[in-house]
C-alpha cells in the first residue's frame, strides 16, 4: 500500500461533469432474467408482487471536470449498475443524473464485438455505435490499431482473438474517441504487464487532459496513486466519499470486519470443520 | 477538444414516461442520426450470412428456385393441380414470403442478440430491428434475379407492370417493419417468441393464397357459404400482397398481367403505416427495460 503520493490538483470552481442526486435503481424481478412465457404468466396470477430489488439507492455524488473518481466496494456492491447509469444504458428509478460531455463506456472491455468481424471492421462499427462521425473514427483507426498492438491479427475475425487480444482492442477504442467523460470498469487488470502499463499511461494522460473519469477498480494501489476522489458504495448504498486513502482504508477496515464476522458465523456453525 | 458527434453530448436522466408522439418523434431522429450504423450492421449481416457457405450468397439466387421446385413436384405431380405455367404461379408468392420470413425470424432475435452491447454502450436500439429489416430487402432483390430468368421461360407472361413490383414491394416493407420492430421487442421479454411464430408463419403460408389462388379459394362452397370466412381471408394483409404480385408478375390462369386490386393495397398500406406507428411506440415504451432484463 503507497501513500496518496502526488494526486493531480483539481480546481474545484469547474462545471460538475456529473451530477447525481438521489439516485435509485430498482430491478423488478417480475421479468429479470430471461423469463419464458410459462413462469411470466405464472407470475401475472400470483398475487403478490415480487419484491423489488434496490441495486442502488439514495446515492448522491458529483464528478468536477478533470477529476478522477475512483467507485470501491465489494461484489455486488452496485458498481456496474453505477456506471451503467452514467453511460446512459440504465434510466434511474428514482432521482435523476446529469451528464455534461460525451461519453465513453465500453465496460466490460471487448464483450460487445461482432466476432465474425475483424478487428478492424470491429473498430468502424463500435465507433458507429458510439455515435462517431466517420471521418473522425477513419482518423482515428491508426492510432487505436497501433495502441492494440495486435500485428497481423487486425484484419482477422475477432473469434481468432485471445481474452487479452479482445481486451487490449477494447481498451484501445474506449479511450482513444477522445471522450468528455470515461467510464471504465474493472479494466486496470487487463492484458499482459506491458500493456498494464501502456494503459496506466493513457488513463494518466486522459486525466491530465481535464477528462472526467469514472472508474470501478479493486486496484487500491491505483486508487489511492491516481484517483483524486473516492465513493464507496456497499449494496447499493453510499458509504463514505472522500480522500482516496481515507476511503480505502474504510472500505479495507469495513471487509476485514465482514470477513471476521462471516468467519465466526461459519466457525459457530460447524466448529468441527478444518478452518 | 470538441469532436462532431451523432449521440447526444449531454443528458439527463429521471424516471419519466415519454407519450406516444414524442416517441415517435424520437424513434425517426435515432433511425436518421444513426444511419451508417444501420448501414454498416446491414452490410455486417449480408457478409456473414453469405461468409460461411461454399457457396455464399449465390444461395440467395439458388434458395428460391429450389423451394419452387419443391412446390411444382409436390403441387403439380402428387396433387395434380394444373394450373398453367405454375412455377411462376408460385415463385410469384415464394420471393415476397421468403423476404417476409427471413425479416421476421431475424428481427425476433436482433435485440436479445446484442445482449453484451445494449449493457455496454448506449444508443438507439430501435437501429437493430431495422437494420435486420433492411438486410431483408437485399435478399429480396437478389431473389429477382431467378424470377427473371424464370420470367424468360414464360416471356408470354412478360409486361409493363412487371414495374409496378416495386410499390408492391414498399407496402410489404412497411408491414414487415413494423411486425419486426413489435416481435423484437416482445421476445425480450418473452423468449418463446421465436419458437412460436415459426410455427404461426407456417400456418400463415399456408392459409394465404400462395400455392393456390384466391380465386379458387372464393369459389369453394365454404367460402360461398360463410361470409365471415371469406372477409377475414381477403383481410390476410399476406392474401392482398400475394395477390398483387401475382396479379402483376403472372396474371391470371387464363388471362395476363395485370393492375393489382389498388383500394385493397391502399388499405393495406394504411393499416401497415398505424402498426408501425403502435410498434415503435411500444418498442419506445419498453426500450429502458432492455438493459435490465436482458
Amino acid at each position: 500500500m503507497t501513500d496518496p503520493a502526488d494526486p493531480p490538483p483539481v480546481e474545484r470552481a469547474n462545471a460538475h461533469a456529473i451530477d447525481a442526486a438521489d439516485l435509485g435503481v430498482r430491478y423488478s424481478l417480475r421479468f429479470t432474467k430471461k423469463s419464458t412465457l410459462r413462469n411470466s404468466v405464472g407470475q401475472l396470477f400470483s398475487r403478490q408482487a415480487p419484491e423489488p430489488f434496490w441495486a442502488l439507492r439514495h446515492v448522491s455524488f458529483n464528478v468536477v471536470r478533470g477529476e478522477s473518481l475512483a467507485v470501491i466496494g465489494p461484489n455486488g456492491a452496485g458498481k456496474s449498475t453505477l456506471l451503467q447509469v452514467l453511460a446512459g444504458i440504465l434510466i434511474p428509478s428514482e432521482g435523476s443524473v446529469a451528464v455534461r460531455g460525451h461519453v465513453s463506456s465500453l465496460l466490460t472491455l471487448g464483450a460487445g464485438f461482432d466476432q465474425e468481424l475483424t478487428g478492424r471492421e470491429n473498430i468502424l462499427l463500435a465507433g458507429a455505435f458510439l455515435g462517431l462521425d466517420d471521418p473522425i473514427v477513419r482518423e482515428l483507426l491508426p492510432t487505436i490499431v497501433e495502441f492494440a498492438d495486435l500485428g497481423p491479427f487486425i484484419d482477422a475475425p475477432i473469434r481468432t482473438y485471445s481474452s487479452g487480444m479482445r481486451a487490449r482492442l477494447g481498451f484501445a477504442i474506449a479511450t482513444s474517441v477522445d471522450p468528455d467523460i470515461l467510464l471504465l470498469d474493472e479494466v486496470l487488470a487487463t492484458g499482459d504487464a506491458t500493456f498494464r502499463s501502456k494503459s496506466k499511461q493513457r488513463v494518466i494522460e486522459l486525466v491530465k487532459a481535464a477528462k472526467g473519469i469514472v472508474l470501478v477498480t479493486h486496484d487500491m494501489t491505483w486508487v489511492t496513486e491516481y484517483c483524486n476522489r473516492a465513493i464507496l458504495l456497499e449494496r447499493g448504498k453510499l458509504i463514505i466519499e472522500g480522500d482516496p486513502a481515507e476511503v480505502v482504508a474504510v472500505h479495507q477496515e469495513r471487509s476485514a470486519r465482514a470477513k471476521a464476522e462471516r468467519e465466526a458465523a461459519l466457525g459457530a456453525a460447524a466448529p468441527a470443520a478444518g478452518r | 477538444m470538441s469532436t462532431t458527434n451523432e449521440a447526444p453530448a449531454a443528458f439527463r436522466h429521471a424516471a419519466n414516461r415519454p407519450g406516444p408522439i414524442h416517441a415517435i418523434r424520437e424513434a425517426i431522429g435515432d433511425i436518421s442520426s444513426r444511419q451508417r450504423l444501420v448501414r454498416y450492421l446491414v452490410a455486417a449481416d449480408i457478409r456473414k450470412k453469405g461468409a460461411n457457405t461454399l457457396l455464399g450468397n449465390l444461395w440467395w439466387i439458388m434458395d428460391p428456385l429450389l423451394q419452387m421446385g419443391v412446390y411444382v413436384v409436390f403441387v403439380s405431380l402428387i396433387l395434380n393441380v394444373d394450373t398453367p405455367d405454375y412455377p411462376l404461379f408460385i415463385l410469384a408468392a415464394i420471393l415476397p414470403w421468403k423476404w417476409f420470413t427471413s425479416s421476421i425470424s431475424d428481427a425476433v432475435t436482433s435485440v436479445v442478440s446484442q445482449e453484451r452491447l445494449i449493457k455496454q454502450i448506449q444508443f438507439p436500439k430501435l437501429v437493430l430491428p431495422v437494420a435486420s429489416t433492411m438486410a431483408g430487402v437485399v435478399g429480396f432483390v437478389f431473389g429477382l434475379i431467378p424470377l427473371a430468368a424464370i420470367m424468360l421461360l414464360y416471356s408470354g407472361r412478360i409486361s409493363a407492370f412487371l414495374l409496378l413490383i416495386p410499390v408492391i414491394a414498399v407496402v410489404q416493407f412497411v408491414f414487415t417493419l413494423g411486425l419486426s420492430i413489435l416481435v423484437s421487442a416482445v421476445n425480450v421479454f418473452f423468449r418463446d417468441l421465436g419458437n412460436v411464430l415459426r410455427h404461426v408463419l407456417r400456418l400463415w403460408f399456408y392459409l394465404s393464397p400462395a400455392l393456390y389462388g384466391m380465386a379458387q379459394l372464393d369459389a369453394s362452397n365454404t367460402f360461398q357459404a360463410n361470409p365471415w370466412l371469406r372477409f377475414a381471408a381477403h383481410a390476410n394483409p399476406f392474401a392482398v400482397l400475394f395477390e398483387s404480385y401475382r396479379s402483376v408478375i403472372y396474371g391470371t390462369p387464363e388471362g395476363l398481367p395485370h393492375a393489382p386490386d389498388w383500394i385493397a393495397l391502399l388499405v393495406l398500406f394504411g393499416a401497415s403505416v398505424l402498426l408501425l406507428a403502435v410498434a415503435t411506440f411500444i418498442f419506445k415504451r419498453l426500450e429502458p427495460l432492455y438493459a435490465t432484463v436482458l
